[in-house]
């Protein structure tokens, strides 16, 4: 496998309300289509509003996993690559207001929720459930020993579980999660199983959180499995990572400095994509780059073609 | 390696949300290089857009020539056509006036002059006034339109530029039968048929068999879809039956709609038959009403072409 471009479909999803009719869903997947991606990463969802982000939604408007396949071909989206699932959301199916990977006592029902996301993408011919590892860090603060231990436990369990479906877990570390630091993130990859579980690498949600992607994916590149190819227009240099319900305040609403928005298009930040792609293709990565439009403005359509041209003219080209 | 017969060409109506509201994206050079690199990822290769637009192009770069170099940049090749913004006014430019006539050329012909650069090769006019202002519409009055599109086009072709006629589902040239009579008076060196698919289906003529008739003459086309018939003569409607119709509040969508009533794969195996060579227009004006959007609109637009149309026919 070389590297294979997907797009994420969270982007349409902005409440309960909207992507829920069939109609919303086979338009956006052309659009998708259209802009030359032809395979999707799915968002492990809740409620009866979302039909593509649950098994048991996909059964009632689609059948089966096997006909939700086929109605996506018919669309022009020839694979599911990937699934995201973020066990600290509350969900109306697990009965929970949110699972944290620190505590040992919710680990079974991470183990549950996510082997019901899992199955569904292995039915759909996917290959990596990205998981959100850690909660964020306003909620229980630095992480210790203790919490890091306890979390890669959940994500050894998840990723033996995985395999089992001929699946791969990546762990996605976001701008408001507990790990902050690379001597972090290289403790984790440590202890966490390095044939089951690797890391997906979001180049926004890192650069917000003060990294330099560039470097950082050289040191990592080994474990780093899955890409989020989105830009981030702003750093977080005022660690509003630590706001109460930082979700809200500073993603949101952008925190003090009122950022409009932390997440762009790409080429229109600070991420220097084709330095990271050329990196990428020194260390011989083989994988998929998953492009999103996440948080970005009305129309959808808009961002997800701006960044197809990107990637045409600017990332292809090289 | 296969040779495209086509080239996909987008119809300018786009608006875009700001801050300020919903603008043109002549507004600024950076909304026009979205614009640009938004149609062109999904396939198209060049635009055709107003000619009230080559004012804001001069003021955004300078020059048409820097323009169209900015936009090639982009994957965009050309402006293909110029719409030609007529007010129709019986007192100054209104076709089937003869005594309006010297104004309607002179006037297309600064057009001409004002547009070199762009690459222009198409000048899309509505031949007529609007139904209400042109009826009875007699064969005198079809008569004179043809002679002022003749002189138009012998014109234009002076500067390279085609002239194509366009008709409005309102446009005083509409049913079959005045269409058979503007054609057979107007010179075919001269003057040349556009063909937008919805408005003819709107105006209860197949645009299949029109482009069948006519497809000598057919300079470009502007592929869009309807999901309604003016049964109740809304072409007659003041003032303006496309914008303000009450029986339809949107007449156009785009192609792939499941209740759109263009035979678009019809078209496509007319244009296959005849040997059709060259670019297609994609349009889909007030794609915005009722709360749509024109890169979705776009965008789907493009899928239909990808994944229906370049199967019968690239």
């Amino acid at each position: 496998m070389a590297i294979e471009w997907g797009y994420a479909v969270n982007q349409w999803k902005a409440g309960f309300t909207s992507f829920a009719r069939l109609e919303e869903i086979e338009r956006a997947l052309k659009v998708t289509a259209a802009c030359g991606f032809s395979s999707i990463e799915l968002n492990g969802g809740s409620g009866r509003w979302d039909p593509i982000g649950r098994p048991e939604n996909v059964a009632i408007n689609f059948g089966s996993p096997a006909h939700f396949r086929l109605k996506l071909k018919d669309w022009g989206i020839g694979r599911v690559a990937s699934t995201f699932f973020d066990p600290t959301v509350m969900s109306f199916e697990e009965l929970h207001f949110g699972l944290m990977s620190t505590r040992r006592e919710d680990h079974a029902r991470i183990l549950a929720q996510a082997r019901i996301h899992a199955e569904m993408l292995a039915e759909l011919g996917g290959d990596c459930l990205v998981v959100r590892p850690f909660p964020s860090f306003w909620k229980e603060g630095a992480l210790n020993g203790e919490r890091m231990a306890a979390a890669a436990a959940c994500w050894n369990a998840v990723g033996e579980m995985t395999a089992s479906l001929g699946l791969k877990t990546v762990l996605h570390v976001d701008a408001l999660s507990a790990l902050r630091t690379v001597d972090e993130f290289e403790h984790l990859l440590e202890l966490c199983d390095r044939d089951n579980v690797g890391l997906a690498f979001d180049t926004a949600e890192l650069t917000i959180a003060g990294h330099d992607v560039v470097a950082l994916y050289r040191r990592l590149h080994e474990r780093v499995w899955h890409f989020h190819f989105k830009d981030a227009l702003a750093v977080d240099t005022l660690g509003e990572y630590r706001l109460q319900n930082a979700e809200r305040a500073m993603i949101a609403a952008g925190g003090e400095r009122e950022i409009p928005r932390w997440f762009g298009e790409m080429g229109t930040g600070l991420v220097d994509f084709p330095a990271l792609l050329a990196a990428m293709l020194e260390l011989g990565y083989a994988g998929w780059v998953i492009v999103e439009s996440d948080k970005g403005p009305a129309p959808i359509a808009s961002g997800m073609m701006l960044n197809a041209w990107y990637r045409k003219h600017v990332l292809e080209a090289a | 390696m296969t040779t495209r017969k086509l080239r996909w060409a987008y119809m300018d109506h786009w608006r875009i949300d700001t801050p300020q509201g919903q603008l043109s994206q002549y507004t600024s050079v950076k909304r026009f290089d979205e614009f640009l690199k938004q149609i062109s990822a999904i396939g198209f290769e060049a635009i055709e857009t107003f000619d009230f637009h080559l004012g804001p192009l001069k003021e955004l770069f300078g020059s048409l020539e820097n323009a169209r170099a900015f936009m090639q940049a982009r994957g965009i090749d050309k402006v293909l056509s110029l719409f030609h913004a007529v007010m129709y006014d019986e007192r100054q430019s209104a076709p089937h006036v003869r005594a309006t006539h010297d104004h309607i050329v002179n006037y297309a012909q600064h057009i001409m002059r004002s547009s070199a650069g762009l690459g222009v090769e198409n000048f899309i006019v509505m031949p007529a006034g609007l139904y209400y202002d042109v009826e009875p519409v007699t064969d005198d009055k079809l008569r004179a339109c043809a002679e002022l599109w003749n002189r138009v086009g012998k014109m234009t072709l002076e500067y390279g530029v085609r002239t194509c006629c366009h008709h409005e589902f309102f446009c005083g040239i509409r049913s079959a039968e005045q269409l058979r009579k503007f054609y057979e008076w107007t010179d075919p060196r001269y003057v040349f048929f556009y063909c937008d698919t919805a408005q003819h289906v709107i105006a209860g003529v197949d645009p299949v068999d029109l482009y069948l008739k006519l497809h000598d003459r057919c300079g470009g086309f502007h592929l869009k879809d309807t999901h309604h018939v003016d049964l109740t003569g809304d072409y007659r409607r003041k003032p303006d039956a496309e914008v303000m119709a009450p029986t339809t509040p949107r007449w156009f969508h785009e192609m792939g709609t499941p209740q759109g009533l263009v035979d678009f794969p019809a078209l496509m195996a007319a244009m296959k038959t005849c040997g059709y060579e060259g670019w297609v227009g994609v349009e889909h004006d007030k794609a915005d009403v009722g709360g749509g959007n024109y890169p979705e609109s776009t965008a789907l637009s493009a899928w239909y072409i990808q994944h229906v149309l370049t199967k019968i026919y690239a």
